[in-house]
């Protein structure tokens, strides 16, 4: 196959396919993913030197409990909706498919009932 | 030999992520499926960001993992084309979105149809714009096979949609003459 | 006497409970799932209750709009059940299997949609939805094909029309809101 000047219609394929935009949640989500693997919460992202002073007033001990604590509870409350999202679109994908396959069926048992 | 490039991960993100997001999706046709390779596409190139060598690199990587993670989905979730013209129907009553051409989102069903070597041949031709050995690199395949997949997709591709086209072509001048 | 009393009183909860009840309860795993499973290549099995469902609305933020389409999809919804089995060959599984998938749903609660059977090739499908006083509290599919079944529960309240949106999500193709305007993609270039 020759690959010179494209005829009329691949110019119609390569107008037809341009690249899709990328849904812009996608980096967000990425990135909270890639942060998260790292494992380094960072749901307080306040300055070190109000931190310092937050733990020596409260004692340190507190402070720690409390920060892992929350944060864990927090992380831990994302992932799960983050997980429940996934399902609930291959719940989706699949329901599809299904009403797919029913459209199907019942346009070949259309065309039997008419020969 | 040390390379000097310093990749940057988000800056990538943001150059590649409509690539990868297309690719994902023009052949899974399923955009949340899309969404979750691409998200693990990307969280797999941040492992392998140190070993990156180049911008071309990284490109190229990117793409190639892209269609390979698609395929992989594509064969477990076994999807069967159709050609069947009341499937293209939007049977549910939906309106394909405007970003393209009424032609160009029934060229978009079309692909979705053919055998899946084809068909990721075809994307990559299409919408990167590679060449047959690109293609054969992206696809991990021999040149020889590349090519007869551009061939067969592509007299594929031409034959349907000259019949739907037809098709397309009637009923719009039944819609006009109501 | 007395007895008569605590009788009287299990009978009194017993009518209260339809009452009571807030949302339907998701099926329980039967054996025959567990049949099915076991002989698939591939097994899908998805159940999401009115908790599951509303962490999954609230991560779906409505910054994206198929999340949102997703969102206004399940929010209202009690619970959605999904068994998918895919085989590698055809004959892995009986029409009387089948049957009993679809029994609990042959009920005077449930009312028959779309019904096909097709005895030479063994696919069937059915939708059916669940009426009470009139209004829809759930949707029944079941899909067999020679080497899928696919079995779809959703409760709550959910129209026909309902399913328009779930191709329109899984397609990429829900129109955007106003104003959210996409840009011109760029396409991509050959290495030299």
């Amino acid at each position: 196959m020759e690959f010179e000047p494209l005829d009329d219609f691949e110019e119609k394929l390569k107008r037809s396919f341009e690249r899709w935009p990328a849904p812009p949640e996608l980096k967000r989500r990425l990135m909270e993913n890639r942060h998260r693997r790292k494992e380094r919460p960072r749901w307080f992202a306040l300055p070190r030197e109000v931190l310092v002073a937050v733990s020596l007033s409260l004692g340190v001990g507190v402070f720690a409990a409390l920060y892992s604590g929350i944060a864990s509870y927090q992380h831990e409350q994302q992932r799960e909706g983050e997980a429940a999202r996934q399902q609930v679109l291959t719940a989706l994908r699949i329901t599809d498919h299904a009403l797919d396959n029913i459209n199907k069926q019942l346009a070949a048992h259309g065309r039997a009932s008419q020969e | 030999m040390a390379h000097d490039w310093q990749p940057d991960f988000e800056q990538l993100v943001d150059e590649h992520q409509s690539m990868v997001f297309s690719l994902a999706l023009r052949m899974t046709g399923d955009r949340g499926l899309a969404e979750e390779i691409a998200q693990d596409v990307f969280l797999e190139f941040d492992r392998w960001l140190g070993k990156m060598e180049s911008a071309d690199h990284a490109r190229f990587w990117l793409r190639r993992v892209a269609m390979s993670r698609s395929v992989d989905a594509l064969r477990r979730r076994q999807t069967r084309g159709t050609d069947r013209w009341v499937e293209m129907e939007d049977h549910h009553g939906i309106h394909v979105e405007e970003r393209t051409s009424p032609l160009g989102a029934r060229l978009e069903q079309l692909l979705a149809t053919l055998p899946e070597p084809q068909r990721a041949a075809l994307v990559l031709r299409y919408q990167e714009e590679l060449t047959p050995e690109e293609i054969a690199a992206a696809l991990e395949a021999p040149l020889a096979t590349v090519k007869s997949y551009l061939q067969r997709g592509l007299k594929l591709l031409r034959t349907k949609a000259a019949i739907h086209l037809k098709e397309f072509v009637r009923e719009k001048e039944c819609v006009r003459g109501v | 006497m007395k007895n008569r009393f605590i009788t009287f009183i299990f009978a009194a909860v017993a009518l209260a409970m339809p009452a009571l009840a807030q949302t339907a309860q998701l099926p329980a795993p039967s054996p025959i799932e567990k049949e099915l499973a076991a002989r698939a290549s591939e097994a899908t099995e998805i159940t999401l209750d009115k908790k599951m469902l509303s962490l999954a609305s609230r991560v779906m933020d409505g910054k994206d709009t198929y999340d949102d389409a997703t969102r206004q999809l399940i929010e209202n919804l009690d619970g959605i059940y999904i068994r998918n089995y895919e085989f590698d060959k055809e004959g892995l599984f009986t029409a009387e299997q089948v049957e009993q998938l679809r029994k609990n749903y042959e009920t005077g609660e449930w009312s028959s949609l779309v019904r096909n059977r097709d005895r030479k090739t063994g696919e069937s499908s059915d939708i059916m939805v669940k009426l009470v006083n009139g209004e829809s509290h759930g949707l029944f599919i079941l899909n067999v094909e020679p080497k899928e079944i696919s079995m779809v529960l959703v409760l709550g309240p959910v129209q026909m029309s309902d399913l328009k949106k779930v191709k329109s999500i899984v397609k990429g193709t829900v129109k955007g809101r106003g104003g959210a305007e996409k840009s011109i993609p760029t396409k991509g270039k050959s290495k030299p």
